[in-house]
C-alpha cells in the first residue's frame, strides 16, 4: 500500500517537473509503435502508403491517445489547465478590441455589484468592527402607545431608566448607554464642531478592541453622577489634528463646555456601534451629562436623550431576556407615573421591550435607506446579468466563427469535453480580468456611495475580505454564465458537415442568441421602468412645496458652550444677531426663530373655545418669528395678514395658523379672528390674524403635524440666539462673512455656526435622490449593453445572410424590402422583450410602492416611454447593419465562399 | 482520411471481433508482460496472436492503460533498444504487479466459473 502511494507520488512529481521530457518520451513511444506496425504491413506486401494507412487505422486517433495517456499519468488536469490558460491569454491578446469590450462590460457589472455589496453588507450584515460575540449583543427598543393608541417605538431613553434596567433585570450581563452628538472641540480660533460619542464605560467593553495608544476609560471614571473628564480620541481625528503624535496623552482638550484630558486613542477604523459616522472622540457619559445637566440628571425621568445596548447572559434565550426587559421597563414606568401622574395609566401605555439587532437598518426603526440600498443591489445584479448575456452572446458569435477550427480539432481527436473546458477557461480568464477591473471601478464609485449612505467616507475601505470574497463569487458565476452556452454549443453539430460547409453558412443557427437578446431586452425594460419611476418620484420630491424656500436660506445659531447668559443678556444677543445679520451685504431678510425644519421643533398645548380635547387629537408645532419671518422663509400668507411691527409685547396677542390647522379646528368656518389660548387654558386669547400655507417641518409625509406662528416679542421666553437669513445670490458665499460678523457678538466661549438650510433638509430627501441616481445610472448602463448586444447580433446575422440577401436583391427585391426584413426581425425580438419586461415590472410594482413619493408605480406614461425608447434603439441597432447589407453587390455576394 | 479516423474513434466494431469487457485489458497486459519485458507494440502483437485475433483491442487504448499500470506501480518501464538499435520502452512486472496479477487472475477464474455454472443450468 505504502509502496503504491510512493510510486504514485514519484510518478506525479516527475510528471509535473519533467513535462517536456515526458511529452517527448510519449511521442517516441507512439511513433515507435506506428513504425513497427507499418513495417509489419509492408512485410505482408502492402505498399508503404497503404501500410502507413493501415497502421494508423489500427491505432486510432493519435491525439486522443496522447490525451488519454496524459490523463492516465494523472497530471493532465493541472497540465491542461495551464495549457488552456496560456491558450486563452494568447487568443485574447490577439483580439484586443474583443477583450477590452468584454473586460469593460464585465468590469462594470462586477464593479457595480462589489460596490453595492460593500454598502449593503455594512448596512445590514457585518457586525460593527470589534464587537464581541455579536449573537448576544442587542440594541434596546421600547414599544409604547401614544395618542389615539398609536404604536410608537423609541430607541432613546433617559439615564434613570438605564439605572432602573440595570438594577431590575437578571438576564443581562451588561447595559451600555451612548449617544453621538455634534459638539464644539478646541478653543478660540481653533474651535470646530465634530462628532463625539458620549458613552458609558460598559459601552467600550462591548467591543474586543485595544486602544492604538494609551488606554480606554473604565467604570471608575464613569461613576454616577460626575465621571472623570477624560477623553479617548478617534484614530482619524488623532491623525488629522495631532499628526498621530504619541505625546498627545495627557494633553487637555476642550469639548463642549468642559476640559478633558486625553488618556488614549481608539484603534483604526473603530466607530463604536457605528451608524452615526466616525466619532472624533469618546467621553464618559456621566462626565458629559453632569456638565450639561448638573448632578440631578440620574434622578429624573425627563431627559430622554441616549440610546442603549444590552448583552444577554450566556444560556438565556432572547425571548426570556425580552420578557425580563419588559418587566423591568414596566417597573420603571410605574415609578415614572408615580412622579408624573400626567402620563396616565400604565396599562394604557402598552410598554414592551424589544431586543433588536445591532444594525439599526435591520431593526424596528429601519429607515428607507436600507430598503433602497437592497433594491439597488438587486439592480446591480440585474446589470451583471445583462452584461453576462452580452458577453455570452459575443462568445457565441466567436464560437460560431471558430466552428471550423473546433471541428478540425475534434477531427484530430481532441475530445468535446476538452474543447468545452477550454472555452470555460477562456471565459473564466476574462471574468477574472473583468473582476479586477470591477474592483478598481468599485473603489472609485465607493467614496460617492458611502458618502451617500454611510456618513463615513473618511474610513472608506471598500476592498475588505468580505467584498473580495463576494467579488470572487461574482467572477465565478459570471464565468459560468458566459461560458456555459458556448461550451454546450460546441458539443452539438456534425463535424463533417461543418468542415464541408462554407465559412458563411452554418448548418444550424444558434437558438441561444435570440433568447439571450430577449432576456436582455426584458431586464433592460424592467430597470428603465424602475429608473423612470425613481426619477419622477424624485422630481415630485424636489417640486414638492414644503411651504417655505430652502435654497436661498442660511441658518445661523449661537452655541453658548456652557456660557450661561441671563435672560436679558440672551435677549440682547439674539436681537443684535438679527440686526447684524440684516446689515450683511446680500442678505435680503432675516428673522429670529425657535423651530428649524427637520432639525428641532417646539410644540406646546393649545386650548380653543368650543373645540374639545384639541391636544389629544392633533399635534401642534409652533414657531416664533420676527416681523420679516414669512418674507424670509418665502411662506405665502393665504388670507389675512402676517404679524409685523404693529404686534409688540404690549399689544393684543396674535397668531398666524397653517392652512390645515384652520381646517381641522374650524371646519367650514372662517378662522380669522378666532381665539386660541397658547400654553395653558387660563391664558388670554390670541387672535388669528392670518392663514399661511402649510409648512412641512418634520417630514414630507406626516399628516399629523399642524403648525402655527407667533411674533417672537409676544412669546413668554426670551428669543433663542438663532436666525434665518434670506440671501440673494450664492448662499455659500455669504456664510463666512455672516459667521465672522456674528461671532464678534459672542460672549466668552460661545461660538456661531452657519449652515445652509438645505444641509438640514437634504438628508430627508437622500434615499429618493440616491435611488433615482442609481437607477438612472444602472438603467442607462443596461440600455447601453442591450443596444450593443442587439447591434452586434443583427450585424452578425446580416453578415451570415450576405449570400441570401444578395440573392434577394439579384432577384429584384427592393432595398426597402430587405431593410424591412432585417429591421423587423430585430424588432420582433426586442418587442418580445418589451412585453415580458412590462409584465415583469407590473408584477413587481407592488414592492416599489413604499419607495415612491406621490408616484404611482404603474404609471402608464413611464411604461410607454421606456417601451418606445427600447424599440427605437432596436430600430437604430438594426438599421445600421441592414443598410450596409443593402449595399452588397449581388454578384460578389453570390460568389462568396 | 479524417472521416476514417472518426469512425474508428466512434468504435464501429468490425464483425466477428469481440469487444473487450471493461477492466480486463489491465489483466491481459499484466499477463503479457509477466513472461518478460516487452515494448508496447510487442504486447499488442502478443495479445493479437494469442487470442487468435478474436479480441478487438484498439492499439491506441493500450498506452493509456500501460501508463496507468505504471503509475500504480504494477509495471515498471525502462528504455532499451529493440532490433535495429531503435529506442523502445520496455515494460516488466514488478513484485506488487505479480501479486495483483495473481489476485486478478483468481478473481477472473471465479467469475468465469460462476458464469459458466449459470449458463450450464438445465
Amino acid at each position: 500500500m505504502l509502496n503504491r502511494l510512493f510510486s504514485e507520488i514519484r510518478f506525479r512529481l516527475r510528471a509535473l517537473f519533467h513535462r517536456g521530457k515526458l511529452e517527448q518520451e510519449l511521442d517516441t513511444e507512439l511513433s515507435f509503435h506506428l513504425q513497427k506496425e507499418t513495417e509489419k504491413h509492408m512485410a505482408n506486401g502492402a505498399s508503404p502508403d497503404e501500410a502507413n494507412r493501415r497502421a494508423r487505422a489500427a491505432f486510432g486517433a493519435v491525439q486522443g491517445t496522447k490525451d488519454d495517456a496524459r490523463d492516465a499519468r494523472g497530471i493532465s488536469l493541472l497540465d491542461s489547465v495551464v495549457q488552456d490558460v496560456r491558450y486563452a491569454l494568447r487568443g485574447l491578446r490577439k483580439r484586443p478590441a474583443f477583450t477590452l469590450g468584454v473586460v469593460l462590460t464585465l468590469g462594470l457589472g462586477i464593479g457595480a455589484n462589489a460596490a453595492m455589496f460593500g454598502i449593503v453588507d455594512r448596512l445590514l450584515f457585518r457586525p460593527p468592527l470589534g464587537l464581541k460575540d455579536p449573537e448576544t449583543a442587542h440594541r434596546v427598543f421600547q414599544h409604547r402607545l401614544v395618542e389615539d393608541r398609536r404604536p410608537r417605538i423609541d430607541r432613546n431613553f433617559n439615564f434613570r431608566r438605564y439605572l432602573d434596567l440595570q438594577r431590575n433585570t437578571r438576564s443581562f450581563e451588561s447595559f451600555a448607554a451612548f449617544q453621538t452628538r455634534t459638539l464644539a472641540l478646541g478653543e478660540g480660533t481653533d474651535t470646530h464642531e465634530a462628532k463625539v460619542t458620549v458613552a458609558s464605560a460598559s459601552y467600550l467593553q462591548f467591543f474586543e478592541v485595544r486602544p492604538a495608544l494609551g488606554r480606554f476609560y473604565g467604570p471608575a471614571e464613569d461613576s454616577v453622577p460626575a465621571g472623570a473628564p477624560v477623553v479617548v480620541l478617534g484614530y482619524d481625528y488623532w491623525k488629522s489634528r495631532y499628526g498621530g503624535r504619541s505625546d498627545v496623552i495627557g494633553r487637555q482638550l476642550r469639548i463642549d463646555r468642559s476640559t478633558f484630558t486625553v488618556i488614549g486613542v481608539a484603534p483604526k477604523g473603530f466607530v463604536g456601534a457605528g451608524d452615526q459616522g466616525v466619532p472624533a472622540a469618546f467621553i464618559p457619559i456621566t462626565a458629559y451629562a453632569h456638565a450639561v445637566r448638573g448632578p440631578r440628571y440620574p434622578t429624573v425621568y425627563t431627559w430622554t436623550w441616549m440610546e442603549m445596548l444590552a448583552r444577554r447572559k450566556p444560556g438565556i434565550t432572547q425571548a426570556a431576556a425580552e420578557q425580563d426587559l419588559t418587566n423591568a421597563l414596566l417597573g420603571s414606568w410605574r415609578e415614572t407615573i408615580a412622579e408624573q401622574p400626567n402620563w396616565g395609566k400604565l396599562e394604557d401605555l402598552g410598554i414592551r421591550g424589544e431586543l433588536g439587532p445591532m444594525h439599526l437598518a435591520r431593526g424596528p426603526l429601519a429607515g428607507q435607506d436600507s430598503k433602497v440600498a437592497t433594491w439597488v443591489l438587486g439592480v446591480a445584479a440585474i446589470v451583471l446579468l445583462i452584461a453576462c448575456a452580452n458577453v455570452a452572446n459575443l462568445f457565441l458569435s466567436r464560437a460560431f466563427a471558430r466552428r471550423r477550427e473546433f471541428a478540425m480539432r475534434l477531427a484530430l481527436g481532441v475530445t468535446r469535453g476538452r474543447l468545452a473546458r477550454q472555452l470555460l477557461t477562456e471565459s473564466l480568464v476574462l471574468a477574472l480580468i473583468g473582476g479586477a477591473a470591477g474592483l478598481v471601478i468599485a473603489q472609485w464609485g465607493a467614496a460617492a456611495l458611502r458618502a451617500a449612505f454611510l456618513d463615513d467616507a473618511a474610513s472608506a475601505v471598500i476592498v475588505d475580505p468580505r467584498t473580495l470574497l463576494f467579488t470572487a463569487l461574482a467572477v465565478l458565476v459570471t464565468a459560468l454564465l458566459t461560458g456555459i452556452v458556448p461550451a454546450v454549443q460546441t458539443g452539438r453539430g456534425n463535424v463533417n458537415l461543418t468542415l464541408k460547409g462554407g465559412a458563411n453558412e452554418g448548418p444550424h443557427r444558434s437558438r441561444a442568441r435570440p433568447l439571450l437578446l430577449v432576456f436582455q431586452a426584458t431586464l433592460s425594460v424592467v430597470l428603465l421602468i424602475g429608473a423612470g419611476l425613481f426619477v419622477r418620484s424624485l422630481s415630485h420630491v424636489r417640486n414638492y412645496r414644503l411651504g417655505y424656500d430652502v435654497a436661498p436660506i442660511l441658518y445661523a445659531s449661537a452655541n453658548p458652550r456652557g456660557y450661561r447668559p441671563t435672560e436679558a443678556e440672551q435677549q440682547t444677543i439674539a436681537e443684535s444677531m438679527l440686526e447684524t445679520a440684516k446689515r450683511i451685504p446680500g442678505v435680503q431678510y432675516a428673522t429670529l426663530t425657535i423651530s428649524v425644519p427637520f432639525w428641532s421643533n417646539e410644540g406646546t398645548g393649545i386650548w380653543v373655545p368650543g373645540v374639545d380635547s384639541v391636544n389629544q387629537k392633533w399635534n401642534f408645532l409652533f414657531n416664533t418669528g420676527s416681523p420679516d419671518y414669512f418674507k424670509t422663509m418665502g411662506t405665502r400668507i393665504l388670507r389675512g395678514r402676517a404679524f409685523d411691527e404693529r404686534d409688540r409685547a404690549g399689544t393684543g396677542l396674535v397668531l398666524v395658523v397653517g392652512e390645515r390647522m384652520a381646517q381641522v379646528l374650524w371646519p367650514g368656518q372662517d378662522a380669522l379672528g378666532k381665539c386660541v389660548k397658547i400654553g395653558a387654558e387660563n391664558e388670554p386669547c390670541a387672535q388669528v390674524i392670518g392663514i399661511a400655507e402649510e409648512m412641512h417641518l418634520r417630514s414630507l409625509t406626516s399628516e399629523r403635524d399642524y403648525s402655527y406662528y407667533i411674533p417672537v416679542v409676544q412669546h413668554t421666553a426670551p428669543p433663542d440666539p438663532q436666525v434665518f437669513v434670506r440671501v440673494s445670490g450664492d448662499p455659500e458665499r455669504a456664510i463666512e462673512p455672516l459667521r465672522r460678523e456674528l461671532q464678534r457678538l459672542m460672549p466668552g466661549p460661545a461660538y456661531v455656526n452657519v449652515v445652509p438650510l438645505s444641509q438640514l433638509v437634504d438628508p430627508s430627501l437622500r434615499s429618493w435622490k440616491f435611488g433615482s441616481t442609481m437607477f438612472v445610472a444602472f438603467g442607462g448602463l443596461a440600455l447601453l449593453l442591450a443596444a450593443i448586444g442587439l447591434y452586434s447580433m443583427i450585424a452578425y446575422d446580416v453578415t451570415q445572410r450576405t449570400r441570401e440577401l444578395g440573392l434577394r436583391i439579384a432577384l429584384g427585391s427592393s432595398v426597402s424590402r430587405v431593410l424591412r426584413l432585417i429591421v423587423s426581425s430585430g424588432l420582433r425580438l426586442v418587442g418580445a422583450g418589451v412585453v415580458l419586461g412590462v409584465l415583469l415590472a407590473l408584477w413587481g410594482a407592488k414592492w416599489m410602492e413604499g419607495l415612491m413619493f406621490q408616484q404611482e408605480p404603474r404609471d402608464p406614461l413611464i411604461y410607454g416611454v421606456v417601451a418606445g425608447i427600447l424599440l427605437l434603439v432596436a430600430v437604430v441597432a438594426a438599421v445600421v447593419p441592414a443598410l450596409r447589407a443593402t449595399r452588397i453587390d449581388p454578384n460578389s455576394a453570390l460568389r462568396l465562399d | 482520411m479524417i472521416g476514417l479516423f472518426l469512425s474508428k474513434r466512434k468504435g464501429n466494431a468490425v464483425t466477428d471481433h469481440l469487444d473487450l469487457p471493461q477492466g480486463t485489458l489491465d489483466l491481459l497486459i499484466l499477463k503479457a508482460v509477466s513472461l518478460g519485458p516487452l515494448h508496447g507494440w510487442a504486447i499488442s502483437e502478443r495479445l493479437h496472436d494469442v487470442t487468435r485475433a478474436t479480441l478487438q483491442i484498439p492499439q491506441g487504448s493500450l498506452y493509456p492503460a500501460l501508463h496507468r499500470l505504471e503509475r500504480r506501480g504494477w509495471i515498471r518501464a525502462e528504455w532499451g533498444s529493440s532490433d535495429n538499435n531503435r529506442k523502445a520502452k520496455f515494460y516488466e512486472l514488478t513484485s506488487s504487479g505479480k501479486k495483483q496479477l495473481a489476485s486478478e487472475a483468481k478473481a477472473w477464474a471465479r467469475l468465469t466459473n460462476a458464469v459458466g455454472l449459470v449458463l450450464d443450468m438445465s
